[in-house]
């Protein structure tokens, strides 16, 4: 009742635009649901995974920071190591139509091959939908969902909130830490991080 | 370019989409006294550079200095910046143009020489839609003098220009408190006068949530305003502290406890009775 109450002042308001904000899913709830077409052709159902941990990767090719963990290798590691361990790993690329980042499906075939990517899938989400559900703010940030289904992590990938390639080396990787930690069956010690990078570049209609 | 001062003020570095250049306020340096130095950001229109809590996404520049023996810099004096961004996802930064002042200390012994040359190695991230990472070598070679360092008083201005966007304490009387509630912040200010634009930008990141509207209650002499927490913040906090921009120029630092008893500004204290609701960051 109460938040009922509470969105139609915000729509008397015209504050549209924060409800996004204000619905998407926190650390310790239930990671909402999603269908989504993967650049493979396949389409992908959140839900379908549970049982697994899946971890969310937001993707834009063009930004510094995403390309930091790519060229030097690292988030490929991250892909290849986790998912060789069960995990399932989308990366999902939010960019609108027309704004920076945005990609056909066989764009995003074409970078993964040329990366060396390693992801279950490239998830494509041109409306923002799956952005917003997990207030995405940033490319890199990431999302580790547990076999129940419930977010364990949200935030960066790591600690060095920087474009240099030579942090990675000495950076504390989050995502790992969240999946190593859940998996030897302890509670994830930094659930919630400041997501660092590029904002995300949802369309101008969808604010 | 009214600056032509040979030895103050260096050619400027390409960045993308922008210059940025070392200046010093001072025409030369001398032991035992301290002179700004600035780096001054040109900006192509539409791109920005970040604070020092850049916000939702992007750094702040980052510089590393090196100085000849027996002088010491200190930490850059950030101006007030703006909200940058969609209603979505805000940043704080500057556009066009701004220049981050760096005190440079001399010590009272300094080895014989006729210059010092002082080298800046600034990284920084400009970004408009996309963002481009940009690194500058920044060099300035100045005389050192046995007198008093003298203004260059072209860019004296700059300088001075930059000084006033630069947060400074709040008056003693003011009154600040903030109360804690369940997905907010509130922030009361008595300050005997009435205010109706007030920004607060955070020193720490995850506190508030930066893109929420920040909406304004204007009274006779304060005002409140709600800051909603950001998601991040799982645990309570003793402070807020930032920078507090009033009717858009006046840029205050404040650190205030968060829900001192006893501390509480009340309705009476910033004169509620004409009370009005306004919208930042919209």
């Amino acid at each position: 009742m109460r938040r009922w109450i509470r969105f139609t002042t915000l729509v008397a308001l015209g504050l549209c635009a924060v409800l996004p904000n204000m619905w998407a899913a926190k650390v310790g709830d239930p990671a909402p649901d999603f269908t989504a077409s993967a650049s493979n052709g396949e389409t992908v159902r959140l839900s379908d995974y549970r049982g697994k941990y899946v971890v969310l990767e937001w993707h834009n090719n063009g930004c510094p920071y995403v390309g930091k963990h790519y060229k030097s290798g690292n988030m490929q590691r991250l892909q290849e190591e986790w998912t060789s361990k069960g995990v399932i790993w989308f990366t999902v690329v939010s960019s609108a139509p027309g704004k920076q980042g945005y990609v056909t499906a066989s764009e995003e075939n074409e970078y993964l091959a040329k990366m060396h990517a390693a992801p279950t899938a490239a998830l494509l989400d041109p409306s923002g939908e799956i952005g917003h559900l997990y207030d995405a703010k940033t490319s890199p940030q990431m999302v580790v969902i547990n076999p129940a289904g419930v977010m364990i992590y949200s935030g960066a990938i790591d600690d060095k909130p920087t474009t240099d390639l030579e942090d990675v080396a000495n950076a504390t990787n989050y995502v790992s830490l969240a999946l190593a930690q859940a998996m030897a069956g302890m509670q994830v010690q930094t659930p919630s991080t400041r997501p660092y990078g590029c904002s995300v570049k949802y369309a101008d209609t969808s604010h | 370019m009214p600056f032509c001062a040979a030895g103050v003020r260096a050619s400027g570095a390409a960045i993308p989409h922008g210059t940025v250049e070392l200046i010093a306020e001072n025409q030369w340096i001398a032991a035992g006294y301290s002179v700004n130095l600035g780096l001054h950001f040109r900006l192509e229109k539409g791109w920005h550079i970040y604070w020092i809590n850049p916000g939702d996404s992007g750094e702040p520049p980052r510089v590393e200095w090196h100085l000849p023996a027996g002088f010491t810099a200190d930490a850059i004096e950030w101006p007030a910046p703006r909200r940058l961004g969609t209603s979505s996802i805000v940043d704080f930064g500057y556009e066009d143009a701004v220049t981050l002042i760096v005190p440079i200390h001399a010590e009272a012994y300094l080895p014989a020489q006729q210059t010092a040359q002082l080298a800046a190695e600034v990284k920084v991230l400009v970004c408009r839609e996309m963002c481009l990472p940009g690194k500058a070598h920044l060099s300035l070679a100045l005389p050192i003098k046995s007198q008093p360092p003298a203004p260059e008083t072209k860019i004296e201005e700059l300088f001075s220009a930059t000084r006033k966007s630069l947060p400074r304490p709040a008056p003693k009387n003011w009154r600040f408190s903030i109360e804690g509630a369940n997905e907010s912040f509130v922030l009361t200010v008595s300050l005997g006068r009435k205010i109706t634009q007030a920004v607060f930008f955070p020193l720490v990141e995850s506190q508030i949530d930066n893109a929420a509207p920040q909406k304004l209650l204007a009274a006779d002499s304060g005002f409140r305003l709600t800051l909603r927490k950001s998601d991040q913040l799982l645990k309570p906090i003793e402070d807020l502290k930032g920078v507090l921009v009033l009717s858009g120029d006046q840029a205050y630092l404040i650190d205030v406890p968060v829900g001192k008893l006893g501390a509480t500004v009340t309705d009476n204290d910033i004169g509620i009775r004409s009370a009005k609701f306004m919208e930042e960051g919209q």
